[in-house]
This record gives structure tokens, sequence and C-alpha cells, in this order.
């Protein structure tokens, strides 16, 4: 890390120590306080929730163009891995583009979401450090991501906007940041990840809250009377000096795990039961804990959250023709759930669900899958998306086309910044924050991409 | 083929040597390097092996830090697929869980320790998992492959590259496997997974590096690529024609674990522009490719600095000073008698470097790492005896819900942590890396706890509810201690945390303990075993 960002990061947890103490979830008992002090106002939430496809969606075969000519072109990139023609499920776009796409065979609840207008989709987004055309990319005359089509690296790059001078803070975790004000009941932090470590929600003062899939789960043993004297020698350890900071890092997680349970689980159990079945797999499970949580908002006292999951196995290098099926189907299913649970809870319209992934793939095939690519189409989803259409440009999928960068690594022609910054603003940010939290912002021709509403 | 061929050689000098008194306690004399503590003694066994037993801190005691390594370095390998190979050769069920139940019995019983230890931490640097499709039900697979790591692990690191390449466990997972020339009417192209990994993971890293593991910078002072894409691109077309050995059929052979076998005929032979704009000649087979490649990579400068850093995070402490980084990578460079790579001088070099003897007393803010979950639980099995009725380690069956990893089990290549981990908070503000921080997540660390809670309290030999397919404790030793709380605590403190638990610790356990009435002393033992495994002290290797 560099010192920059230590410093700040030092100066920043004693300020917010110093003060309310709101934002730091580890500081329980001046939040309680300040629970009472100011709450929200009554309805005023939003909330964004990231899927992230972890290991490069092959997106191209997500929304792929019906038309003859469009599909000849598609197929002949794609080779073996091509989605038949007759298998694709239409889509009539608000907007045309002059052609006609349809989804894979795998999502007919997307393909309902979107008929809905409660789905929009952006065209063949990825990093970019600026715009750039496929000349400028081969002369190297424009700066672009380091490292492109590097798994780790291009996580960094569409969560963190790393170029900027601070560093490694993730875009929704700084977009949290900045309407921190707004969560002054929260004893929470507002970022939640339910899987596991997350750069998107790492803010310069919000620590991200690992929750498990099943929700929180108290520590045994601390029942009874001798369990009441065990609970205060263990708090004792806990609470004792730590000259090793190794030691001192775990006795906070313990404590914040601690402190946290117990209000993450009564708000839970005092919530109905969703009424809507999710698919039982890890993003299934990730996403009905999420539309929980958001169903608690009220008892938490939350006005702004962001959420992160995850489904694992998109990078699909060998057997994409019997994996991806599965992925899309797992993705359709889970993310058709999620809408009608935040039906469910009354907060449709104040969440918006959308996608990233490290990098798309490449059209062309390895004879039995595709490699890590660039540019990819993204979902957005939620009552307050502006749905049923497509954002963006769509590619031209020709091997050697305008935007074929290399064996059909599409050069994205949306920056994530913008995709970001589109979320940021309907998230609450103004545009002095959002040239805050995205410095890059301004190389690019639109801030607002448009598929929020105001 | 050469693989099998190498382990054998390696196992018949092992022979040889133990022919002629290796391996047996006579043949090592007590050095001059003798622990000048029991502490200092445990605070290497910790480093070492999966935990402090008794018979270890004896032996250590005896023989000295050097010796005791030699006879380590010297020991046969246990290896873990046999015990699987018989299971299924008696028709029994036989599935992943039994494959790290095996996993668990060698950590805590195997008498080749250090080998053991390593063949761990290079399972979380090249990494293949059973959570991909390939290796999912390949419980055989995955056995024979941290064989291959096992039987490595004090050897040449070229080696061990080139093995860990051809093994095919390792072509599913990355897609070398199959990957074959270019096809351009039907725009199929080489598979760039492994080349991409075998730099950015298993050898040289994304950026130069100088001796000490610090980036090199330019005039600007960004930080200079080790390669770019097109570096990529060559080797990925370097990288084509490999395919299970013996097969008969390219697209439909017949899978087994023989080292992967070339099929020219899937070889692109036209010149590739590799690493550091090596041209690699028109019409090479793809032995010569493969070999001329991982060559340039095993000689690379980085090489010491980038695994040698990441050996001694796995060994003794997440941010060791560029001092002692620059000492590892030397010995990487150069072993003494001429030889690159040699794993097992790196290995000492590690264990026996001043900073990792005595990192705790120079830089106690800083010094040690977070105790992976695994490690914590076996520590806490060889202090005192853990063993199932059954034989079998397979009541933790779920050990990526209740640790947050498991061997052979990542989500990603990526392994469960990346070694440049900067939690956020306490570490991250201080610029200090944690790796193993990254799987201590809230949901985690309470199940991790919760799973001490279980083992100590509903765990010890004589509870009464106890399952023989339940790994049991023997907490006689303990018992034996009850009435007397601070001696109890000390034999605690001297098995499971090298003598270092801090005065305030000890007291917060005294003092519980004292208030439990003794009974036959039992609850005692609980308690403060329970205390101490839990503890921030005892999570954190120092």
């Amino acid at each position: 890390m560099n010192h920059h960002r230590r410093r700040f990061l030092a100066q920043t947890l004693r300020a917010a120590c110093a003060g309310a103490g709101a934002s730091l979830f580890g500081k329980l008992h001046a939040m309680q306080r300040a629970s009472v002090e100011r709450a929200p106002a009554p309805g005023d939430y939003k909330a964004l929730v990231c899927v992230f496809l972890a290991g490069g969606n092959d997106s191209y075969n997500l929304v792929v163009p019906r038309g003859p000519a469009e599909y000849a072109t598609y197929a002949a990139a794609r080779g073996d891995l091509a989605v038949a023609q007759a298998s694709l499920l239409p889509i009539t776009p608000i907007t045309s583009d002059g052609r006609s796409y349809g989804l894979h065979p795998s999502v007919p609840e997307l393909q309902a979401l979107f008929a809905a207008q409660k789905l929009a989709i952006l065209a063949n987004a990825g990093p970019l450090l600026a715009p750039m055309t496929k000349a400028q990319y081969q002369a190297g005359s424009v700066p672009k991501p380091k490292n492109l089509f590097s798994h780790s690296d291009q996580t960094v790059a569409c969560q963190a906007q790393s170029a900027g001078a601070d560093g490694g803070y993730g875009w929704a975790g700084r977009a949290a940041d900045q309407v921190l004000a707004l969560n002054q009941g929260l004893a929470l932090s507002p970022a939640i990840t339910l899987a596991g470590s997350s750069r998107l929600l790492l803010g310069q003062t919000v620590i991200p809250y690992n929750l498990g899939w099943n929700g929180s789960v108290p520590l045994n043993g601390f029942s009874g009377t001798r369990g009441t004297r065990r609970l205060q020698a263990f708090r004792a350890m806990l609470n004792q000096s730590h000259g090793n900071l190794l030691e001192k890092h775990f006795a906070e997680i313990q404590d914040q795990a601690m402190s946290l349970d117990a209000l993450i689980r009564s708000g839970l159990s005092g919530a109905a039961a969703l009424t809507t079945v999710f698919p039982d797999t890890s993003l299934g499970r990730q996403l009905k804990m999420v539309a929980r949580m958001i169903g608690i908002r009220g008892a938490l006292g939350a006005a702004r959250q962001v959420f992160y999951v995850v489904a694992w196995g998109y990078d699909t290098h060998s057997d994409q023709t019997t994996a991806q099926p599965n992925l899309f189907a797992d993705l359709s299913r889970s993310l058709g759930a999620f809408q009608s649970a935040l039906g469910e809870v009354g907060a449709e319209a104040d969440v918006t669900t959308f996608t990233l992934s490290e990098f798309g793939r490449t059209l062309s095939s390895n004879g039995k899958g595709s490699d890590h690519g660039w540019g990819g189409h993204q979902l957005v989803l939620g009552g307050a998306t502006r749905g049923g259409d497509l954002y963006g440009t769509m590619p031209d999928l020709a091997i050697d086309g305008p935007n074929d960068v290399g064996r059909g690594r599409m050069l994205p022609t949306t920056a994530i910044d913008q995709y970001a910054a589109t979320l940021a603003k309907w998230f609450g940010l103004t545009p002095t924050q959002l040239a805050s939290v995205f410095p890059r912002l301004g190389n690019f021709a639109t801030a607002d991409l448009g598929f929020q509403q105001a | 083929m050469m693989r099998h061929g190498k382990r054998s050689a390696a196992l018949l000098a092992l022979a040889v040597c133990a022919a002629c008194g290796g391996g047996s306690s006579d043949h090592y004399q007590p050095g001059t390097d003798l622990p000048a503590s029991e502490a200092d003694a445990a605070r290497l066994l910790q480093q070492a092996t999966f935990g402090v037993d008794e018979a270890s801190l004896g032996r250590l005691m005896h023989l000295g830090y050097d010796t005791w390594l030699e006879e380590q370095l010297d020991k046969a390998p246990s290896w873990h697929k046999p015990w699987l190979q018989q299971r299924i050769d008696a028709g029994t069920d036989t599935w992943q869980s039994h494959r790290v139940a095996l996993w668990w019995d060698r950590a805590v019983h195997a008498d080749d320790q250090l080998r053991q230890r390593m063949a761990f931490a290079l399972s979380e640097i090249f990494v293949v998992s059973d959570e991909s499709s390939g290796l999912e039900n390949d419980v055989l697979g995955c056995a024979d492959y941290y064989d291959t790591l096992l039987g490595y692990a004090f050897g040449n690191y070229r080696e061990l590259l080139e093995a860990v390449t051809l093994t095919p466990q390792m072509g599913k997972y990355l897609s070398m496997l199959q990957n074959q020339k270019p096809d351009a009417a039907r725009h199929v192209e080489p598979d760039e997974n492994y080349a991409r990994e075998v730099m950015q993971l298993f050898s040289i890293g994304l950026v130069q590096l100088e001796e000490d593991g610090t980036p090199k910078r330019d005039g600007t002072g960004a930080e200079i690529p080790t390669y770019d894409q097109s570096t990529i691109v060559g080797i990925a077309h370097a990288f084509t024609g490999w395919n299970y050995a013996k097969a008969t059929n390219w697209t439909w052979p017949t899978a087994n674990l023989l080292p992967m076998e070339a099929w020219e005929s899937y070889h692109d032979t036209q010149a590739k522009t590799v690493l550091d704009g090596r041209v690699l000649a028109q019409g090479q087979t793809a032995r010569d490719d493969l070999r001329m490649i991982l060559d340039q990579l095993a000689a690379h400068p980085n090489v010491g600095p980038f695994l040698g850093k990441q050996l001694i995070q796995r060994f003794v402490t997440s941010n060791p000073s560029p001092a002692y980084v620059r000492r590892v990578a030397r010995v990487w460079a150069d072993n003494g008698l001429g030889a690159r790579g040699d794993l097992r001088a790196v290995l000492k070099a590690i264990l026996l470097d001043d900073e990792a003897r005595n990192g705790h007393r120079t830089n106690p803010a800083s010094f040690g790492k977070l105790r992976e979950p695994l490690l914590r639980m076996t520590a806490l099995w060889r202090a005192f005896g853990g063993h199932a009725e059954d034989g079998l380690y397979d009541d933790l069956w779920d050990p990526i819900g209740t640790f947050g990893q498991s061997p052979l089990e990542s989500q990603t290549v990526f392994n469960f942590f990346r070694p440049d981990h900067e939690p956020p908070g306490t570490l991250g503000t201080a610029g200090l890396t944690g790796p193993e921080f990254q799987i201590l997540t809230h949901s985690q660390i309470t199940a991790t706890t919760n799973a001490f809670e279980a083992q100590v309290f509903r765990g010890y030999a004589g509870y009464a509810s106890a399952r023989t397919d339940q790994v049991l404790i023997d907490v006689a030793s303990l018992r034996a201690l009850a009435g007397d709380p601070a001696a109890l605590v000390a034999s605690l403190d001297r098995l499971l945390m090298a003598g270092a638990m801090s005065p305030e610790m000890r007291r917060a356990i005294v003092d519980h303990v004292t208030l439990e009435p003794l009974g036959n002393g039992t609850q005692r033992a609980l308690e403060a075993l329970y205390l101490v495994v839990t503890s921030p002290e005892f999570a954190v290797q120092k």
C-alpha cells in the first residue's frame, strides 16, 4: 500500500472514531446511540446489488444477434461455441438499432424481465482508461488498463478505480462512503459481501461486512452460568492489549462478528419468511440472503446499502457448451427469484441489481471453450431501471472486424466507469462526488448512460 | 513417465540412505545449534510442522535445528494416493472427502512433517482444485497431484515445474490438455490459460522484481511488466499438442495419470516469440518448445524473490523484510554448490534465517502470520493426540464451510487467499499484508471458533456421547494439572503457543479456570484449552 493511502486511511479512521462513529460498525455502542439520534426519512432507501460473474462471462452467447446476416457473422466467429439460431429467446428492445436479438435459451426468466421492462442490457462494456479505437489500441497511442485479460488484474480494474491517486478502493465502497451521512442509524457496515473479501465494496471509510449465506451464526458455548463466565474470559482475551497487529486484527474481526451477530439475527428472526423459492445454488442462496437483509432495512436503520454476491465458474476454457447452459440457467432463475423477492419485501423500486465480470471472452474457440477477452455485455435490473432496452453499442462480431483486437476480443465501446457512474448517480452521488469516485469519468463522452430513472 | 521415473529415483536414493543408516536415530548426531529453550524449539516446530507434539519437541531439543531439519529433509514421503487406491481396489466407495480425511491423517501423524507441510504450501501456489468440472470426481487424480508435490517438495524447482506442467490434472485444470495448434478456417486459436498462469502464478509474476522482492521501477517510477499479451500468445502456441499419455485418438483419449505426451500433429511448429523477445525456431517439437520455455522461466531472476517470498509467507511470516527475501533469493539462485532452485536448500534458508528464528523479538508488532484455519486444528490434534476410533478423519466433512479452506479445493487458481492481500482495518492501515485474513471473514471466524468449541467440549476421550467417527483429543495430561490452574495454562502455553502467552491472557484464563470447581479436573482442562485455541494470541503464529 502506498503511504498516501496508509496515512489517509489512518486519518479517516481516527476522524470516524472521534465523531459519531456511525460508519465504523465495530463501534457498536456509539452506533446504538446514534440510531436514536437520527433516523433516515421513512422509505428513503436505495441499494445496489452486484452480481459478479467470476471467471469472465462469455456474454456474447447470452445476447445474440438473430437476423440472418448478423447471426451468420456471429456463427462464423464462434464456430463450435455458437448457440443455435432457432433456440434463441427473442427480445424486442424499445429502441431498435435495426437488428434483432435473442437471449440464450437457458434464460427465460431474463427474457420475461426484459419484456416487463425491468431488465436493461448494456452492450460491450469493459475497463478503459479513455476511449480507444482499434487503431489506437494497435498503435499503443492511448493508455490501456494494465494486464488486460488477466483475472486478478481485470477484477480489480472493473471493481476499483485503480488508476486514481487513492489506489485500490472499490467504487461501490467509495460510493457508500459518499452517502454515509444518510446511514446514521445503521450499526452495520453499509457494504455487505456474501462472497468473502470484496474489493468492490472497500471504501476509504467503509469496510465491508461479511455475511454468511444463512445469515449470521452465533458463537456457541456462552449460555448458562458457566457459559457466561466463559464469555467473560473470551472477551477479556479479545479486549486485552495486542502489541502484535495481526493479533489485534484477528481480535477485531472476532469482536465485530460477535457485536453484529445479535443485531442481524434479531432482525432476521423478526421478519416474515420469504415465499419466493430461490434456486438451491450458491448464487441463489446468496441472493436470498440479500433479499432477507433488504427486508429488514427498516429494522436495521439502513438508508443506503451495497451488496456483493459472486457466481463462480464462468472461466469456460473447456466444456463451455455443457457448462454455459447451467451457468446461465442458474443466473436467470436466481435473478428472477431475487426480483420477485424484492417485490415481496416492497423494495423493487429501491434496489438496482447489476452484473460485473472481469472480462468478456474471445469469440474464437480453442476447440473446447473460449479464452479471456475484454468487453462484454452487462445486465441491470430493478424497478428503477429503464428496462426493456439495449444501451451502449452492440459490437461487430466479425473476427478481425472493427471491434476485434485479436481472437475475437471485443474492444469495449463503453467504459466500466460510465456504467458504474450511472449506477452511483442513481444511488445519490452528486456530480462532484462522482468526479471524485471516478477520476477518469471526464475522459468519456457521457457520465450517464441513461438506463436508470432519475 | 519422467515424473514417475524421477520419483522412483528419489525413493531409491532415500532407500539407499536408509540402508546406510539414514532415517534411524543413530545416524543423526546432535549438532551445536541446540535450541536455547523449549520455547525456541517449539517456534521452529510451529513453522515447520503441522503442530508441536512431545515427540517432535524432544527430538528437536536433542538434535538441534540443523540436524533436525536434515532428518526431516531425508525422510521418505508418506504418499497419499496408495491408501485411496487400495480403497478403490477393494470396491469401497471413495470420495474427495476420503482424500481430505487422509490429508488430515498425514498432517497429524506422518513423520515426514516438513515434507507434508511443504507439499501443502506448494498446493497453495501450484493450485489445482476439485472445485472444477475436470477434477471434481477425480479423487485419485487429486491425490496423485498432491503426491507429485510431495515427491518434488525438496527437489529442484525446474523439475517440479515440469512435473506439475505435465500432470494431466494441471492439464485439465488450466486447459493445456488437448490444447491444439491454430485452425484458421474454424477461428480456433490455442488456449492461453496455462501460458498465462504459469508465468503469473507459478514462476515469475507480473512485474520485474529486485532480488529483495520489491518491484523494479522505470525512470518514471512505474513498475515494469515481466511480459505482455504477445508473450502469452507465443507461449500458448508453444504449449500446443499435449494430450493424455498413450492416447490413440486425440479427441477421445483414455484418461490416466501418467505425464502428458506430445502429439506433434497437433503442435504448432511455426516460430514463436516468447519471453523477453526470445524466438523459438520454426519446426521445433512440442517437447523442445516446452523445455526451452520452462528453462527460461526457471532461470528468470524473478523466480527466487517471487516464490521465495511466498514460501516465507507460508512458513514463517506474512511481512518478511526485503533483506530476508534477498537472503532466501540468493540461496534460490545458488545453493552453495552452484545449483539453482534447490528447494531443500531454500527451505533450510527460510527456516534457519535469523528473522525466522528471532523476528518475534526484533519486530514484535508485525512479525508472524495468521495460522491457516486447517493448521489451527492440526496443532490441537497433534498436541493432544487427536484420533478417531474408526481411523478416519472424515468427521469434518466440510472443511470449506468450517475453515474456509480445504486441500486442493480452492475456488480458483488464485488459491484461497492472495500473498499480497492487505485486509482492510488495522493491518491494511498499517500497510501490512495478511494473506490468510482473506478467508477470515466475519462469518468464517464464527464457524471456525464454533468448530473448536465442539472439538474441545464434545470431542475429548471420555466424552459420554462420542461417536466412533469422531476425532477425540486426549486431555488426561491437562486433567492431571487441573488442581493448579497456573500449571495447567503453562502446559498449554508450552505445546500450543511456544511459551509466548502474554501475562494478560494467562491471567484471564487462570481466573476463569479457578472459578470452575475442580471436580475430576476435566472441565477445568476443557475450559483452559478452549480459551487458548480460540484466542487471538494462538491464532497468530509468531
